[in-house]
């Protein structure tokens, strides 16, 4: 009577998130306000990540919300502060095209019909990953996954990260100075009292889930955005990159995540070894390693890609 | 078929690594990019030669990263298809890189970005010619299409900000397309690695919806008519040497792609589409052409020409035999030297009298005769006179075509042809009058003007050196490709 009681718990659970998510999604879509649309589309990205912890997910729900909602959020937040200056009115209304709601809904059908034609159970690859558990180096599925057995799509995706941030960089002006920076804002004691008791905090948390990806959800793509949050915590109370950390230092330390993974990669070739076959006695030295390297890039690039500017070399002055 | 392991040195790491490596130290070291990113350009050409000796020796190569193997690891393999496309792509890749030590001197293009994008978009080109994998496969198209969209963006100019940002919202639907693709094949199958793929796809709901939407896909990111709609404003926008890079080897790409996933992966499944392809092929052929005789910008018609000549690599679809296969992928190669060439030749026009206005071309015949030599030569392998690439490739498409008594298709190609020769020759009429408003002249960096003469004389080339190409795309090739036809 109880289990039977949960399952229908959980199931209206599972119904009212699946909801939710639609409504939030159509709503974040539809608003003619951009900052609302921000705003809901934070919040669809908060209740996706419950939906992933729904789907025994936890990884992926961490990584959701920290970078899914928090990070993205800031950023489309920090771009609508840029772009108010420059629009003065919202754009028009368009007619909502005929042919396109035809190709959704066809779309959606088609793709509703070949879900339901799958089996409910994939077979996946979960028993095979399982069994080479004792060969990855490390005692997390996911982290043996991602830095282990399909290291090689973490490594190019660390590329991936590298190059939006010279994307970005490319098209973004350089700073003002940092002295005008700091002149230009106000940041109220209390905010910056609190912003000197966070700070060593987030880096605690960020190193604490670094640790912990070796057995548990946690990680260097979620520690490195605990970092990042941090980064922007302090951009925002005014705080800049000194101007002779701001030239090859800083580019140094956004590279450091994908150089690491790089040499430690082929590093590991020396011995004859394919590439990313870390040696069974160092895997997880290694692994820890490549992680650490990734989490302070990350942390950077994702602070960096917040500024939404080229930190200038320093004041003459 | 050779396991890589046992070899001093896996090249087809290496032809991924280097192009990385450089952009990294491009990033780091801004102010020396041009010598780190041609040191970077040569040394992967190197590695790619090698590779190509390797493959020689040994056959199809097979590596298992990380030493796992399919369908635990990620596996990446070489055959002479992947070689081809490498080959190409090196060519291409110094030719342009040539070209940018020239055209970002006076360039009012941004420089600062062109070494490290254009390096990690090489890295994103060899690693998916490389690649084993379906979602690695994904994982590099972000890597080219991020990069290529970046770059695009570095001309400083409304129209290509315009451009860049339509070409992201398509690159991205492209992308997501494939992924739901990759998703619904590791559910019903278990694994992304392509050669077991192929083993296990059967007729199912499953694997027809992930078919169409990864042919969508490829067929968005390849800009196959009446998907193209993108492709003309991003292409003429970019700067010189990124327009050159984009329609030689970008659309590539994908098309290399749609190839392998409709040879390896769904090899049992995917013929009923072939005819649709072909048709939309020869649309764009007619189209494309049409509306590159109607533009009065030269890079946007060069752009134009493009979506008419990208028609031509999705005739085999239909035509279905060896030879059309052969001509479809002599097609790729000759198109992306050629077109390589022919933007380059554009880019120095434009650098040369600062606009690119074709009834205002004012003799550049006679004060560039270099750049108009390479534009010609682009324009004969276009046309598919002998004895250029171009030529060779149409030669093979025809005979496929009249061979089966396709009568259709083979019109098709001639109309295509005519077309092609009324827009080169619409420039080159242009190019030898005087213009009403005479204009002063820019200087044109040799290295601009050498760069797009070799890469067109390589297209001519390649016109007289068949064999070499086909041979090696008869290494491990799908069985289509080599065998005589029933």
């Amino acid at each position: 009577m109880g289990a039977a009681m949960t399952e229908a718990g959980l199931f209206l659970l599972d119904l009212l998130l699946v909801l939710t998510l639609l409504c939030l999604a159509w709503w974040s879509l539809a608003a003619t306000d951009l900052f609302k649309g921000i705003v809901l589309f934070i919040a669809f990205g908060l209740v996706l990540a419950l939906a992933w912890v729904r789907l025994d997910a936890p990884d992926v729900a961490l990584a959701e919300a920290a970078i899914g909602a928090g990070l993205t959020g800031a950023l489309l937040l920090t771009t609508l502060s840029k772009l108010a200056s420059s629009i003065d009115n919202p754009p028009a209304k368009r007619s909502s095209p005929v042919l396109l709601w035809v190709l959704l809904v066809m779309l959606a059908a088609v793709l509703g019909y070949a879900i339901m034609s799958l089996p409910q159970q994939a077979q996946g690859l979960a028993d095979t990953v399982a069994s080479q558990m004792g060969n990855s180096g490390v005692e997390h599925p996911v982290t043996a996954v991602l830095l282990n057995f399909r290291g090689y799509d973490t490594l190019l995706e660390m590329a991936v990260l590298l190059l939006a941030l010279i994307a970005a960089w490319s098209l973004a002006p350089r700073a003002a100075t940092s002295c005008e920076m700091d002149e230009a804002l106000t940041v109220s004691p209390i905010v910056l009292a609190l912003f000197r008791m966070l700070i060593p905090l987030m880096i605690l948390v960020a190193a604490y889930l670094l640790w912990v990806g070796a057995h548990a959800p946690g990680g260097a793509f979620q520690a490195g955005s605990v970092l990042a949050a941090a980064g922007v915590l302090a951009l925002l109370c005014g705080k800049r990159l000194e101007g002779r950390l701001a030239g090859w230092p800083l580019r140094l330390g956004l590279v450091l995540g994908t150089a690491m993974f790089v040499a430690v990669a082929a590093a590991v070739m020396v011995g004859g070894a394919h590439l990313l076959q870390y040696p069974l006695a160092s895997a997880g030295k290694l692994i820890l390693l490549i992680e650490a390297a990734a989490t302070f890039s990350i942390g950077l690039t994702l602070a960096m890609l917040f500024s939404g500017q080229r930190p200038s070399r320093g004041p003459a002055s | 078929m050779i396991e890589a392991s046992g070899t001093p040195l896996p090249w087809i790491v290496w032809v991924i690594l280097l192009p990385l490596i450089g952009a990294m130290l491009c990033f780091l070291w801004p102010r020396q990019g041009k010598t780190l990113g041609l040191l970077t350009a040569l040394a992967t050409l190197l590695a790619v030669i090698a590779l190509y000796f390797q493959l020689l020796d040994g056959g199809v190569i097979r590596y298992a990263v990380g030493g796992w193997g399919a369908p635990l690891g990620i596996a990446l393999y070489a055959d002479g298809l992947s070689m081809l496309m490498l080959l190409m792509s090196a060519l291409v890749g110094v030719g342009v890189s040539l070209y940018a030590l020239g055209y970002f001197k006076h360039s009012p293009d941004n420089p600062a970005g062109f070494w490290p994008l254009w390096l990690l978009m090489w890295t994103g080109l060899n690693g998916l010619f490389v690649a084993g994998d379906i979602f690695n496969l994904y994982v590099t198209l972000e890597l080219l299409g991020l990069s290529a969209v970046a770059l695009v963006a570095l001309a400083a100019s409304r129209d290509a900000l315009g451009g860049a940002m339509r070409y992201l919202f398509v690159s991205l639907l492209g992308s997501l397309c494939y992924l739901i693709g990759v998703a619904l094949l590791y559910h019903a199958y278990g694994t992304v690695d392509i050669a077991l793929l192929g083993t296990l796809v059967e007729r199912n709901p499953a694997t027809h919806v992930a078919l169409g939407l990864m042919v969508v896909a490829m067929l968005l990111k390849s800009a196959l008519f009446p998907l193209h709609f993108w492709l003309p404003p991003a292409h003429a926008s970019a700067p010189a040497p990124v327009s050159a890079l984009l329609s030689a080897l970008v659309v590539k790409a994908s098309f290399y792609l749609l190839l392998r996933l409709w040879f390896d992966v769904f090899s049992t499944v995917s013929m009923d589409l072939g005819m649709v392809l072909g048709v939309l092929g020869a649309a764009a052929i007619v189209w494309g052409s049409v509306l590159a005789l109607r533009q009065t910008r030269l890079k946007l018609l060069v752009a134009y020409s493009t979506v008419a000549q990208l028609g031509y690599l999705f005739l085999p679809f239909a035509l279905l035999s060896p030879l059309a296969w052969q001509g479809g992928v002599y097609f790729v190669l000759s198109h992306a030297l050629a077109k390589a060439a022919m933007f380059m030749a554009a880019g120095n026009i434009l650098a040369f009298g600062g606009h690119d206005r074709i009834a205002d071309l004012d003799r550049v015949a006679q004060r560039l005769p270099i750049t108009m030599t390479a534009f010609c030569l682009a324009g004969v392998s276009l046309m598919g006179l002998p004895p250029s690439g171009g030529f060779i490739a149409k030669w093979l498409l025809l005979d496929a075509a009249l061979s089966h008594d396709q009568w259709g298709w083979a019109v098709m190609m001639m109309i295509g042809g005519l077309l092609a020769a009324a827009y080169v020759f619409k420039v080159v009429g242009f190019a030898f009058t005087q213009a009403d408003a005479p204009h002063d002249a820019q200087p044109v960096s040799p290295f601009m003007e050498w760069s797009a003469l070799a890469l067109a004389v390589c297209a001519i080339l390649l016109g007289l050196n068949a064999h070499y190409p086909l041979e090696l795309l008869a290494i491990g090739g799908p069985v289509t490709f080599v065998s005589p036809s029933p």
